[in-house]
């Protein structure tokens, strides 16, 4: 036991006095962050996470019809709104053509009388029609205040049938809740948006930084691989098997230290990520440990196999490299693959980096719950398995 | 008392080539014992047998009293090995890699950093121990390479070679550390193929060739081999065929080789055939251009055992 803890802080030694090593483990991968999460930023500000788009609602009605409509397009998941007080309808209007919005829509005064009139009077929208971004928009408000005028009207029908003993108002709010689950879905993906200019709504930090993290993980494994590949060229590994410890001993050491290089590297970059770039990476911070442990351990494992099966420094090297930009590119760290097809999706989770893409974004963009987590981090655990079982079995024959 | 290694009918071949044809020997407890032999005559595949690096195609042996096939973590509690080629992590200074390697031996704590002074002491680098090993010059990496080997006071120490590529000053300080090692009790399985080093060091020799064990005893007893044969080596200024014909049927010549240009002839008795052979030289028209007469030693048993000269 004391071997293993022996040998990996032999590596640790080695690989920290191979100064590159700090490149890969946090320079490149900050600068690369905030490269990427602010040159296609697009809408979002800082450490925004939401890739919707910005929509500004001023409701110059503030009646009841207003504020169920209010809350229709706040749960949309193509819009996003962004409604400040402080602001006028001046400053909205600049931050449209300035591109900082995607639209505004007003609800005007008298839009809760008219409805219930019968007689709706339409929302005023401004959206730059020429583009799928502005179209998006109008679609979606659309749909919202059809909605709405539809349940008002199945409320009215339904409470001139009960009469009196109805109460209007738990009508309406039943036949909105039967929107909820339509009998035609209308999907309303965002990837309509994407075509256009997927950089923007989409490039935050809270893609990126994760991303980067995964991607310069794998980048750091070429000094740790490259220790390995010197202890067995340097005949260190050979006079290792002459003492007595255990072939299995000195694996789990080299294990061990990648594993702990790589764990510094992530604790330290989400802790930059959540408090310099805003990334709520502690929304859940069990889940994003979990899913923190299971992509350093699956990293660590590929990282040992390198080792392993690289002959010479120049291999590791490229053994590192080569895995690092296939497996990022293909697993999404630089595109998201929410935004390719079906097909590279399914493709792209051939790649760990995937699995460990969907775990970060499940907490930090998705909003989702902790159980969202356990099958990328059960796919990482199998990947790391795996990794080391090919690790240790072409080991053997050292 | 058993021996410390029981060596027994070892063999190892890679593809047709047979490293080892069939090796056996004893090694007595606190002797050195040294196996001499030119390069690629299987001494370093014999030691990485004997440390349970190589798996025998043949044989066993046995380390004080452990298999090397059945029990190797047994035989590597009491070994301690010195490899040919240099094995060190040349990112770290001296006294890491020994601290490093002291714990691999199983040593912790106030112990291990006591034993590395004193190790550190031995090999002459208390001053230097600080230093990274990649700028270490040759000899003293050679030397780190012993020291990692003393660490845990080892029963049996195996030595490949520790002497090859250095200058003569740390070659001496090697050579007597050996002894010292010797005469602290341990047994010590010596490789080399320098004749001087074996003859100065051992208790016992074996000379190896061609993966063959082809002679051994004590220097002395080996030395009897050639009986009291002197050993001339000569060099002419031209095509010697001529000469040699009648150097071989000069009186008191055994034997007579040629190899690269100089000839190397055992005879009886230097002083009565010296002269003889310089009137067969002026009788077949060569001149001898060089003369050096060496007693009976080790390089004149390999020399006669194999034909050939121990050293290229
Ligand atoms: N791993 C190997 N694969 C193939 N051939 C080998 C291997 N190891 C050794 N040999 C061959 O076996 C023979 C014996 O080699 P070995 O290293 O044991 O000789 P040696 O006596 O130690 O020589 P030296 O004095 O040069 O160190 C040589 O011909 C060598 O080429
Ligand atoms: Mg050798």
């Amino acid at each position: 036991m004391n071997h293993i803890l022996d040998i990996a802080l032999n590596d640790l030694v080695q690989i920290v006095r191979d100064r590159k090593v700090f490149l890969f483990l946090l320079i490149m991968p900050i600068c690369f962050t905030l490269l990427f999460g602010y040159a296609f930023g697009g809408f979002s500000s800082g450490g925004d996470s939401d890739p919707r788009l910005p929509v500004a609602v001023l409701d110059e009605d503030d009646g009841r019809f207003s504020q169920e409509l209010f809350a229709l397009l706040k749960g949309s998941e193509v819009i996003r709104i962004e409604t400040d007080l402080e602001k006028s309808r001046f400053d909205y209007e600049k931050a449209l053509s300035d591109g900082d919005l995607a639209g505004i829509v007003t609800i005007p005064a008298g839009y809760s009388q008219a409805m219930l009139d019968g007689q709706p009077i339409p929302l005023d929208l401004w959206a730059d029609q020429a583009s799928t971004t502005g179209t998006t928009v109008q679609n979606e408000v659309l749909m919202a205040a059809k909605r709405l005028a539809s349940a008002v009207w199945t409320a009215q029908i339904t409470s001139q049938a009960a009469g009196k003993t109805a109460d209007f108002d738990a009508l309406v709010s039943e036949a909105l809740l039967a929107w909820q689950e339509p009998p035609i879905r209308i999907e309303a993906t965002s990837g309509v948006v994407a075509e256009e200019e997927p950089s923007q709504s989409v490039m935050s930090m809270a893609h990126t930084a994760p991303g980067m993290i995964l991607q310069f993980a794998i980048a750091s494994l070429l000094t740790a691989a490259q220790v390995i590949v010197s202890e067995r060229k340097s005949r260190c590994l050979q006079r290792l098997l002459t003492t007595a410890t255990q072939r299995v001993h000195i694996l789990m050491g080299h294990f061990l230290s990648i594993f702990a290089m790589l764990f510094t590297q992530f604790m330290l970059l989400i802790v930059f990520g959540q408090f310099i770039l805003k990334v709520d990476y502690l929304r859940l911070p069990g889940a994003t440990l979990l899913v923190a442990v299971a992509s350093v351990l699956c990293i660590a494992a590929m990282g040992l196999l390198i080792g392993v099966l690289a002959k010479s420094e120049e291999q590791a090297v490229m053994f590192s490299l080569i895995p690092m930009f296939v497996l990022s590119g293909l697993g999404g760290a630089w595109v998201p693959l929410e935004f390719t097809g079906a097909a590279f999706q399914t493709i792209g989770h051939a790649s760990p980096i995937a699995w460990a893409m969907d775990g970060f974004k499940n907490i930090i963009v998705r909003g989702l719950g902790l159980e969202s987590i356990w099958l990328p981090v059960a796919a990482l655990v199998g990947y790391a398995v795996v990794f080391f079982g090919l690790a240790a079995w072409r080991f053997r024959s050292e | 008392m058993q021996p410390a290694i029981e060596v027994q009918n070892l063999h190892k071949s890679f593809g047709e080539l047979k490293a080892v044809d069939g090796a056996s020997f004893n090694v007595p407890q606190g002797e050195i014992y040294s196996l001499l032999g030119p390069n690629g005559a299987g001494k370093t595949t014999t030691i990485s047998m004997l440390s349970t690096l190589l798996r025998p195609d043949s044989g066993d042996a046995l380390v004080m009293g452990h298999s090397i096939r059945k029990d190797p973590m047994g035989v590597k509690s009491v070994l301690g090995v010195v490899p040919q080629d240099i094995a060190l992590y040349e990112d770290l200074s001296a006294r890491e890699n020994l601290t490093f390697w002291g714990k691999m031996y199983g040593l912790r704590g106030a112990a291990l950093k006591q034993r590395v002074d004193e190790v550190l002491e031995i090999i002459g680098l208390t001053d230097r121990q600080k230093g990274r090993v990649s700028k270490f010059s040759g000899g003293m990496k050679r030397r780190v390479n012993i020291g990692v080997a003393l660490l845990h006071k080892p029963k049996v120490i195996y030595m490949d070679e520790p002497t090859v590529g250095i200058d003569p000053q740390s070659r001496r300080s090697i050579l007597d550390s050996v002894i010292a090692l010797k005469n602290a009790g341990m047994t010590v399985l010596y490789t080399t193929h320098y004749m001087e080093e074996a003859q100065e060091l051992s208790d016992q020799i074996t000379i190896m060739d061609h993966g063959k064990l082809i002679a051994s005893g004590t220097h002395d007893e080996l030395v009897k081999i050639v009986g009291q044969m002197d050993r001339i080596r000569l060099t002419i200024n031209a095509e010697g065929a001529r000469v040699v014909t009648a150097w071989k049927s000069t009186p008191g010549v055994k034997q007579v080789t040629a190899e690269d240009g100089t000839l190397n002839l055992l005879v009886d008795d230097s002083n009565q055939v010296l002269p003889r052979l310089f009137d067969a030289a002026t009788t077949s028209g060569v001149r001898i251009t060089s003369v050096d007469i060496q007693l009976p030693n080790l390089e004149a048993v390999f020399l006669h055992l194999t034909g050939r000269a121990l050293r290229d």
